[in-house]
């Protein structure tokens, strides 16, 4: 049986339970155990806690790193911003025997060691790596033939290829593969692979404006490829695509109603979940006339 | 310990910032560029770092790179401004400037182990979706830990 240790995140469990449903019930038909523990602090931005001690940021973000070495078991992340700090630190230290040397100083102020063995993944890197979209197909019983679907790649799962190692930086491929595998057309469109400014800019006011601007660019860009969905790998991503559209109708009177889902949603559904299952209600852009449509419900 | 200033000195050492060859591969690349036209600017940021630092540490613009890692990928010179930013920053933070948004999430972070506050009832919540309990911080051991490993000094920095 495959096992994970599960890292939770933030925004995930807390903002976006619909996609911790829908992960949960799409690794429990294939079978993958998620163990868990209660111990692992936040992922530590790079873009805060590094930014104020690039150190002692690099040694929290370890901590989680070492725990995982101990339990001896693969991390899996949901949020792509999780998987690109802990990737991060995982390849500034096993490129830096000075920085580890330093790093582990601090972790042995609490008891614990990075030795370097931990693997680390995400929901899209683990079922791409274990399954392969060719495997995934074949699970597929109930394939979504006429779902258009336009994936959006977010940044950290790809971005930088050095730490991330999972797709080509510039054409990535894999999350269309994805959803190719599930019967569902994957839709190509220029803002693909843009950057949502979710997970890393906290400036306040100007940072959430440059946030919705970009969604908007986005969603205008969707909303003409003509896709009926997008679908994302970060929640993060998610969220800003779906109140970035809320917030739009308010100031601009635009009426987008473009669903905003996982990938895993799109698996499960191919595998024949219940949307409910998949917390599928839980969306704030309503995906009901679209799961009509597609005869699930 | 490798000093953090250091490390910048390596960083920008290293990959000789003098390398830039002002194709604005990086400015092209960045959402926030986009975004904010006008304002933000990573390649004219790079040159402050070598050419006007105190005042660079002082500007906003340097808390506002969103870490995407664009510019980093294309960079034709191998220069990493996503990471030279988030050390020039520590120099800001150095100096204790860092800017109230960002360490009010980091204070939360310090408390609650996790970036977004959790209510204490959310338990119920998540279990009327059949989801497992997350506890409204991470256990008090692990709290104790990360507070550790961040030192006093910088949670008086940050006022946490």
């Amino acid at each position: 049986m495959t096992e994970y240790l599960l890292f939770p995140g933030c925004v995930a469990s807390v903002r976006e339970l619909g996609y911790e449903m829908a992960m949960r019930a799409v690794f429990k038909r294939l079978d993958v155990n998620l163990r868990q523990r209660d111990d692992f602090n936040c992922c530590m931005p790079a873009c805060l806690v590094h930014s104020v001690d690039y150190e002692r940021g690099l040694a929290l973000t370890s901590r989680n790193l070492a725990i995982a070495e101990q339990e001896d078991l693969p991390l899996m992340t949901l949020c792509s911003s999780c998987f690109g700090n802990l990737s991060r630190a995982k390849y500034l230290l096993d490129h830096n025997p000075e920085i580890k040397e330093d790093v582990n100083k601090l972790l042995g102020e609490v008891g614990r060691e990075y030795k370097g063995k931990v693997r680390i993944e995400h929901v899209v890197t683990s079922l791409y790596k274990d399954y392969s979209p060719d495997g995934l197909r074949e699970l597929s019983v109930k394939p979504l033939t006429g779902l258009r679907a336009a994936p959006f790649y977010g940044c950290h799962l790809f971005l930088p290829q050095r730490y991330s190692g999972f797709d080509d930086a510039e054409f990535p491929q894999k999350l269309d593969r994805l959803i190719e595998s599930t019967g569902a057309t994957s839709i190509d469109y220029h803002e693909k692979t843009a950057c949502c400014i979710g997970c890393g800019s906290f400036f306040g006011k100007v940072s959430e404006e440059a946030g919705l601007k970009l969604a908007e660019t986005i969603l205008d860009d969707v909303k003409e490829s003509g896709a009926d969905a997008i679908v994302a790998t970060c929640p993060f991503c998610m969220m800003q695509l779906e109140v970035g559209q809320i917030k739009l109708k308010e100031s601009k009177g635009k009426e987008y109603g473009i669903p905003v889902i996982h990938f895993v949603d799109v698996l499960g559904l191919s595998m024949g979940v219940k949307p409910e299952e998949l917390g599928l209600d839980l969306r704030r852009v309503d995906v009901t006339p679209l799961l009509k449509r597609l005869n699930r419900i | 310990m490798v000093n953090t200033k250091d490390l910048l000195a390596r960083l920008l050492d290293e990959k000789k910032l003098s390398y830039c060859q002002d194709c604005g591969s990086c400015t092209g690349s960045c959402p926030m560029a986009k975004a904010l036209p006008g304002m933000y600017n990573p390649r004219r940021l790079l040159q402050r770092v070598s050419q006007n630092l105190p005042e660079l540490l002082k500007s906003e613009e340097l808390w506002l790179c969103a870490w995407c890692y664009r510019c980093t990928e294309r960079c034709p010179q191998g220069i990493q401004p996503t990471e030279i930013f988030l050390l020039t920053r520590n120099l800001a933070s150095k100096e204790g400037r860092i800017p109230e948004n960002p360490k009010a999430i980091m204070r939360e972070i310090m408390r609650s182990g996790r970036s977004v506050s959790v209510p204490n009832d959310f338990d119920e919540w998540r279990g009327e979706y059949g989801l497992p309990p997350i506890g409204a911080t991470i256990s008090p051991k692990a709290i104790e830990e990360q507070r550790k490993i961040f030192g006093e000094d910088l949670l008086r920095r940050l006022d946490a």
